[in-house]
């Protein structure tokens, strides 16, 4: 690939050189006007050729240099085609073609000469990209390239001085000029489109091209189309042209001088590569995954051998979305890297063809959006996993809370609650001896101490209880809701559809929910009754606890409902109150338990 | 009477001996877990064992589930049950297991001598022995439209004994009452209340107690 880019880099300026000093060569007076007539073809000729070669070596992955470049050649060999009676070094050149090409006919190379019209509207069509988008364009450009030689070689072997009638000959000419005429009518139309469909970047680099086809128009409008056509593409017929005083049309090759000018600029310009850019940057924000960035930005910047290499802290290297170590190229590389600076070590790296170290702009850009993304990407991943963290830190926290409390109840119970009823028991047994014994003094001020400790009993149990209810560790969440029930003031209607245990913290969870629901309706509801519903469905459990009462509840007044809101939320679950004035108050919660 | 004591605190089980000591009780053996309670079972003769619900290793319901196992493997020993707390779901669980011979009260009332002892007895007796906290807490609740409403303040307390597993005769004696004059107000309270007559005084527990309780 390399060495076929290298012979074309030589050959082309050589050939130009060489049909160049051959035109130079043509020695008599005589050749005048031949000369005159090859020079329309070896000026625009040269002028592709070179303009196609820059554009070449500037976006090799873009075919637009190589189809210039063709032009010129096809351009130049119709002028060596001329200049054959006269140049000895046109006429090598001829019979070196023919040679190659091994056909009887002279002309065979003249034949395909003409194919350099076909590939200017193919350039056209597919300026600046390269490549022919629609399906018309395609089929039209293949057509051309089918049709042209054919009608040229139709026109070669047609025996016009045998005299089949001069009909024939106008016949002919007629229906190749329609052809022509209708397909580069089309053309035209094609690309106009493209100019009106085309937003502001692809008018930028359309502009160059069709301004730069003005004085080719101008030459196709005056004086016959015809005429001009039988030019373009009728190199047989020079003879009668060269002598004709069709100025206009003698020089309309010339008028394509400007041509290759008008696309090396456009294509220069950059607007489309800037657009498909624009588009990328577009793309990215709104999320591409990362097996997707590579193809995106190997096609915003028109290099399909591109590769996005991520940078792997743990190997200390860059490597593919596979894993695959990608190792970056050095200074004197056929590609070349750009690596995307993170805050503390790269990110990443892209790796392209080093013809694109000609658009560091362009690259730059496509860089600076593709670290954006996974900037990003990766702020996301990070708030994402803090998110995840602070989540689990929570339902952690709660969990060993409820651990704390239930603990704190277990020591009550196992300590001060034990100790304080033996301390009851041999309280009563003293102060029984003491009665035995007549010390009714003794007895009596034992009997008002044991009534104040059995008080003290009394409030113990109860803060214990709130700490944490032994039932609910004993039976489950429905026995202690029920208990719950037996002792509040105001009747509890519990209605559960299930009665299997759940996982302890959610039944802690739903426990304290319950409690703090219900304290609330006694104490600002002022209704009459609590309706609480207890379902479990497809690894939900719902806790309903309504009132009603006169509502008018709200989870962002009351710091009571805030933390009952954050204990339902650090289980993963969603607590919603539902309060209207006059219409009771509903607390809805909602735990997710598989 | 024949007696095992099973709790793990070492506190309260000598000051529960001494009680029982002092009332004329025998106590047989002193357990710590379930375990204990089992091996000794199967080694004393015993007529009543006095357990904590709360016992080693997991400190929730051992108690209970000791009492199903006794009340299975020995249906002639009482079975009562002491407890830090005392709930209905628990009175109701164990009364449905079987509704004779089993009390369920809470630990101070040992200290409250006479009426520990008459709970002792009914439950060794045959009977049942409810915690009066279960029972008025129950009574406490104020429900729309409540049938308990319905009844005059003398057929409550009626009510409440019968919750608690006290017979007529004690009931009688207690409100001091003629038999004949409680059981008019026992066929009220039924009539008032839809219940239907339970066989025997024993019986009517945990019928009471479920009424009570459902809500």
């Amino acid at each position: 690939m390399i060495a076929l880019r290298r012979s074309i880099q030589v050959a082309v300026p050589a050939l130009v050189v060489l049909v160049c000093v051959s035109d130079l060569l043509s020695p008599s007076q005589q050749s005048v006007p031949l000369w005159l007539y090859a020079l329309n073809y070896i000026v625009p000729g040269a002028a592709f050729a070179i303009a196609g070669l820059v554009a070449w070596s500037l976006r090799p992955a873009n075919h637009m240099g190589l189809l210039m470049m063709a032009v010129g050649v096809g351009l130049l060999i119709g002028a060596a085609g001329i200049l054959t009676p006269v140049s000895p070094l046109a006429r090598t050149i001829s019979e070196f073609l023919r040679l190659r090409v091994g056909h009887p006919s002279d002309y065979l190379f003249l034949a395909l000469g003409p194919l350099w019209a076909v590939v200017i509207l193919h350039l056209l069509l597919a300026f600046p990209s390269g490549r022919l988008g629609a399906r018309l364009s395609r089929g039209l450009v293949a057509a051309l390239y089918v049709f042209v030689p054919l009608i040229s070689l139709i026109g070669l072997s047609v025996p016009f001085e045998v005299g089949l009638g001069s009909w024939l000959q106008i016949g002919y000419t007629t229906v190749r000029s329609v052809v022509y005429q209708t397909c580069f009518a089309v053309g035209f139309v094609l690309i106009m489109k493209r100019w009106v469909q085309g937003g502001r970047a692809r008018r930028r680099s359309l502009s160059p091209v069709l301004w730069s086809l003005a004085p080719l128009s101008v030459a196709f409008l005056t004086p016959t189309l015809e005429g001009v056509l039988q030019q373009v593409i009728g190199v047989p017929d020079a003879g009668p042209l060269v002598d004709s005083t069709n100025a206009v049309a003698l020089a309309s090759p010339l008028f394509l001088i400007v041509l290759p000018i008008g696309f090396l600029v456009g294509l220069l310009r950059s607007g489309l590569d800037m657009t498909s850019v624009a588009s990328l940057v577009v793309r990215l924000s709104s999320g591409l995954l990362p097996e997707q960035l590579q193809p995106a930005l190997a096609k915003a910047l028109h290099d399909p051998s591109l590769e996005v290499a991520y940078w792997v802290p743990a190997l200390e290297s860059f490597a593919d979305l596979n894993g695959r170590r990608v190792e970056l190229p050095g200074p004197d590389s056929e590609r070349a890297a750009s690596i995307l600076d993170g805050a503390a070590s790269p990110v990443a790296a892209l790796v392209y063809d080093s013809s694109l170290r000609h658009e560091p702009q362009l690259v730059e850009t496509a860089a600076a959006a593709v670290r954006m993304a996974l900037e990003n990407a990766g702020l996301q991943a990070q708030l994402k996993a803090q998110l995840e963290e602070v989540r689990q830190s929570r339902a952690r926290l709660v969990e060993a809370g409820q651990r704390e409390r239930q603990q704190v109840e277990r020591d009550l119970h196992d300590g001060a609650q034990q100790q304080l009823v033996a301390l009851l028991l041999a309280l009563q047994a003293t102060r029984a001896e003491a009665a035995q014994y007549g010390d009714k003094r003794t007895a009596a001020m034992l009997g008002a101490n044991i009534a104040a400790l059995k008080q003290a009993l009394v409030e113990l149990r109860e803060l214990a209880r709130g700490i944490h209810p032994s039932i609910l560790t004993e039976a489950g969440l429905v026995a202690a809701i029920q208990s719950l029930g037996e002792r509040c003031p105001i009747p509890v209607q519990l209605d559960a559809e299930y009665s299997d245990r759940l996982p302890s913290h959610l039944e802690a969870t739903l426990y304290f929910v319950t409690a703090e629901a219900i304290t609330n309706a006694v104490k600002h509801s002022g209704g009459g009754r609590i309706q609480i519903s207890l379902r479990r469905r497809s690894g939900i459990v719902a806790l309903d606890v309504c009132d009603d009462g006169k509502g008018g509840a709200d989870l962002a007044a009351g710091t009571g409902l805030r933390g009952l809101s954050d204990r339902v939320a650090a289980v993963g679950g969603q607590l919603t109150v539902k309060s209207h004035h006059a219409g009771g108050t509903t607390i809805h919660s909602e735990i997710p338990c598989a | 009477m024949r007696v095992i004591v099973a709790d793990d605190s070492a506190l309260f089980r000598a000051g529960l001996v001494r009680v029982l000591q002092s009332e004329g009780f025998e106590v047989v053996g002193q357990a710590r877990t379930a375990d204990e309670l089992y091996a000794l079972l199967a080694t004393e003769q015993a007529s009543l064992v006095i357990l904590d619900i709360h016992m080693p290793p997991t400190q929730t319901n051992e108690g209970l589930i000791a009492a199903r196992q006794i009340r299975r493997q020995y249906p002639d020993l009482g079975v009562l049950l002491l407890s830090q707390y005392v709930e209905s779901h628990h009175a109701l669980e164990l009364l449905s297991q079987s509704p004779d011979r089993v009390g369920y009260l809470l630990k101070d009332r040992v200290a409250d001598v006479d009426e520990f002892f008459d709970a002792v007895s009914r439950v060794a007796s045959g009977g049942s022995a409810i915690d009066p906290l279960v029972v008025s807490r129950l009574l406490a609740r104020k429900r729309a439209g409540d049938l308990v409403d319905d009844l005059t303040d003398r057929e409550r307390s009626v009510l409440a004994l019968m919750a608690e597993g006290r017979s007529n005769d004690a009931i009688a004696t207690e409100l001091r009452i003629s038999r004949k004059t409680l059981e008019t107000h026992i066929g009220t309270i039924y009539s008032k209340l839809g219940l239907e007559p339970t066989g025997g005084e024993h019986r009517r527990v945990l019928a009471v107690l479920s009424y009570l309780r459902s809500s």
